[in-house]
């Protein structure tokens, strides 16, 4: 019964989708006001029902239905409550139903905000929403039902959910991911409303911005999370592995970092508005292209993803129409979209104009290693394979131009600047060069120039951050809080790279064979292997090592329990590491294969400084959250003055007084 | 007369020949001697897990050689380390590895024609999209200032 109710809302709510792509469009065109002002209720109809549809989703999961094939094949009797929660968006249906009912909230929130002055223009991009969001209804409807029944022979117990996803991290990672997804269809329809209405003013940017930068918010965290799970549930001792799944969902993160600075210029300067309304169509199709990457299974990946061949095709066919339609319109239209040039050439909106194309190219450079092992063997050339080498190889010196813009920016003061300013500017980079030589001087083969590159970069953000804010100090408090969000941000950013730099060149590793009472230093500390013993959780059994680590000092520090684990439902094995970890350093046990009757083949690392990857990542987060908010408040305020003139008069009165 | 002189000829050039031989051989000898490299233990493991790192399982998904557990995976590790005590390069380990299991083992491209535009691509975008946003610009100033000439 619920299955089928939830079957009907998502038909409902498919129809009513269809109808608000056309309605807003035709009331406006038509200048017919009557008709317009149906767009609340269509949205909130549509929404209602979506949101209706997926609860029954979870309901089913919750009473353990297996009579519908995806909560079957996804849960079973013994799964925690909260992992059948996750389950609903663990697998292909459920997460393109998620990905839909969080399109229709975002909209209709938007919608029934009265943040937005501009009515005819929330109403265009609903239309967009709810197209996209007809597409997906009607792509899930015919090709992946998710209530799609299993009657009569249904499996009383259920089968269960991909092991390696069970895990706190797909509470996290998943959703956010695709929040950050459903922010960019959010701009990618707001980019169209401007193309259609054929304007696109400073009032829309302000508009588009906290919607961008919620979405990168997003997207930064789906990246955080998905690279904190796969360091600590797959067992490799990785962070970042240039997996084509990896670059899927990194490709449109570096694309909106280049459209939340681009949006900037837009709304504060009126320049570069057709450069951001192709950044926000570019996101958006990378991000679908991304989709179709991981669920076609057309690359071969670690983390594939409920990858099924048809999907691929309906993908790549909801790709095409989208892409097709909105780059027609961008052709035809993008020529009224009149934009301010008026700086010169050393100005900050050079830097950011050239920040944002080496953002862009770093994006198109990893989509291309991503894609080239693909076109390769399509055009008959053989087979090759483009991994972490390559990426490292082009990324890292893109990023360290980034960097070098991204410091000196900030200091640049707007449209022009005096050539005065870059002696300053020098004399930060030489000391940063200088802190570089003296860091990559450190490591075991002598002077190593990714180490110089990575703690050159770093201490150029950090010095440019400092010498801005010392600075700005004369012009007050106010100043540097409303630059809060972005020195935050940029802040993060240092700290990852350090993170990322001394895990990649400092660390030391060993591999190697170990049964009970055998030992091993490692960089100070010293692991010993006491015992192996076997643990029986309830959805897995496992063989746990138990290692016992000291600190140079012989003082006991803990234990390390890395553990093989073997699911119960479906045999499955993976390997969870044991961490130990503060501030400065982590320490890393694996343990792998069985190699004699007692011995394992054990992995040990020392991580220096590993954890600083994702406080980075967070902060991150916190800067483009409160850009946001402070944001959406900005939009506020502005609407309260522009409705109440009386008030506001009557305040720089009562000031005045 | 002539026959003679055929054969000292002959003589002269088998000899010739011999000599380039023995010389390439000694030349070639001299230079695998000092190919072979006394790596200290430190180096061959930092030296082999990097090889390991930079060559992809050729039995699991999209795994690198350090981080797959397939047996195949510990055995070439295995012949890596081999290799290096024997006093192998690096570059010679992986043509060896390259040669044996095909390109794909590679996870970073040997440079050739077909992967030109991997390597040379990002660089020319980048001066493309620079270039191309310079004359935008500046196309776009020539029309302002154009209108605003009219204006007046």
């Amino acid at each position: 019964m619920i299955p089928e109710l939830g079957l009907i809302f998502l038909i409902i709510s498919t129809v009513t989708a269809v109808l608000l792509s056309f309605i807003p469009l035709y009331a406006a065109y038509a200048k017919n006001h009557y008709l317009f002002s149906y767009v609340k209720t269509l949205t909130a109809l549509m929404t209602v029902t979506i949101t209706a549809s997926i609860l029954c989703l979870l309901i089913s999961f919750l009473v353990n239905d297996f009579s519908v094939a995806y909560v079957a094949n996804h849960s079973n009797t013994q799964l925690a409550t909260l992992y059948k929660v996750a389950a609903v968006w663990g697998s292909h249906e459920g997460s393109m139903l998620f990905w839909v009912v969080a399109i229709a909230i975002w909209g209709c929130m938007i919608v029934f905000s009265s943040r937005y002055q501009d009515q005819l223009y929330v109403g265009r991009m609903i239309a967009i929403l709810a197209f996209v969001i007809a597409g997906f209804n009607l792509f899930m409807l015919f090709t992946s039902n998710p209530f799609a029944r299993l009657l009569p022979n249904f499996p009383i117990e259920g089968r269960d959910l991909n092991p390696i996803l069970q895990d706190i991290g797909l509470i996290f990672h998943p959703p956010m991911l695709f929040l950050g997804y459903v922010g960019l269809t959010v701009t990618f329809a707001a980019a169209i409303a401007a193309l259609i209405g054929g304007k696109f003013t400073q009032q829309h940017a302000s508009y588009l911005r906290p919607w961008v930068l919620m979405a990168w918010v997003f997207l930064t965290g789906g990246n955080a999370f998905g690279s904190w799970w796969a360091y600590n549930e797959l067992g490799w001792g990785g962070w970042w592995f240039w997996d084509p799944v990896e670059n899927a969902s990194f490709i449109p993160w570096l694309v909106a970092t280049a459209l939340l600075h681009s949006v900037v210029l837009s709304q504060h300067r009126s320049s570069f508005k057709v450069t951001t309304l192709l950044l926000c169509l570019l996101a958006f199709s990378l991000s679908l292209l991304g989709t179709f990457l991981v669920r076609s299974g057309i690359v071969q990946s670690v983390h594939a993803f409920a990858s099924d061949p048809t999907r691929g095709m309906s993908i790549l066919t909801l790709l095409g129409v989208f892409v097709c339609g909105a780059l027609t319109l961008f052709a035809l239209k993008a020529n009224l979209i009149k934009s301010q040039s008026e700086f010169k050439l050393l100005s900050r909106d050079t830097l950011m104009l050239l920040g944002n194309i080496v953002l862009v190219v770093a994006s198109i450079s990893v989509l291309l290693g991503t894609f080239y092992p693909l076109l390769f063997e399509l055009l008959n050339l053989g087979t090759l394979s483009v991994g972490a080498p390559y990426f490292n190889s082009i990324f890292v010196p893109l990023t360290f131009v980034a960097v070098l813009i991204m410091g000196a920016a900030p200091l640049i003061k707007w449209q022009q600047d005096s050539s005065n300013r870059l002696y300053p500017l020098a004399a930060l980079f030489a000391a940063a060069a200088v802190i570089g030589v003296l860091v990559a001087l450190q490591t075991r083969g002598g002077f190593n120039p990714w180490v110089w590159i990575g703690a050159t970069s770093a201490s150029w953000i950090l010095l440019t951050l400092a010498y801005l804010v010392f600075s700005l100090r004369s012009q007050g408090k106010k100043v540097i809080a409303k630059k809060c969000a972005m020195l935050i941000a940029h802040f993060g950013v240092a700290i990852s790279i350090i993170g990322a730099t001394a895990v990649s060149n400092f660390e030391t590793q060993e591999l190697l064979r170990m049964g009970p009472g055998q030992g091993k230093v490692v960089a100070g500390y010293t692991f010993v292997y006491e015992a192996t013993v076997d643990v029986d959780a309830k959805s897995y059994t496992a063989i746990q090592s138990n290692i016992h680590v000291s600190d140079s000092d012989e003082n006991f520090i803990g234990y390390i329990t890395p553990q093989r684990q073997t699911f119960k439902t479906n045999a499955m094995e993976v390997s969870k590491a044991g961490i130990m970890r503060n501030l400065v350093r982590d320490l890393y046990v694996s343990s792998g294969q069985q190699l004699s009757d007692t011995e394992y083949l054990v992995r040990i690392s020392h991580k220096p400084l590993a954890c600083w990857i994702w406080i980075g990542g967070l902060m991150m987060m916190l800067g483009g959250f409160i850009a946001a908010m402070s944001g959406l408040y900005n939009l506020r305020r502005q609407q309260l003055t522009a409705t109440k003139p009386l008030t506001a008069t009557q305040l720089t009165v009562e000031e005045l007084a | 007369m002539s026959q003679s002189y055929t054969s000292t000829l002959i003589r002269l050039l088998v000899s010739f020949a011999l000599l380039l031989c023995l010389s390439l051989f000694l030349q070639a000898s001299a230079q695998a001697a000092s190919d072979k490299i006394h790596y200290t233990p430190e180096q061959i493991r930092d030296l082999g897990f990097e090889i390991a790192h930079e060559l992809r399982c050729p039995m699991s998904v999209n795994q690198n050689l350090f981080d797959s557990g397939a047996p195949i995976a510990s055995e070439l590790k295995g012949q890596i380390f081999l290799m290096l005590e024997q006093g192998e390069s690096k570059a010679h380990i992986i043509d060896f590895l390259v040669q044996r299991y095909g390109e794909k083992i590679r996870y970073q491209p040997s440079f050739s024609g077909a992967t030109a535009i991997l390597w040379f691509g990002p660089v020319f975008l980048l001066i493309g999209i620079i270039g191309f946003a310079a004359l935008l610009i500046r196309e776009q100033r020539k029309t302002a200032t154009t209108k605003a000439n009219n204006h007046e």
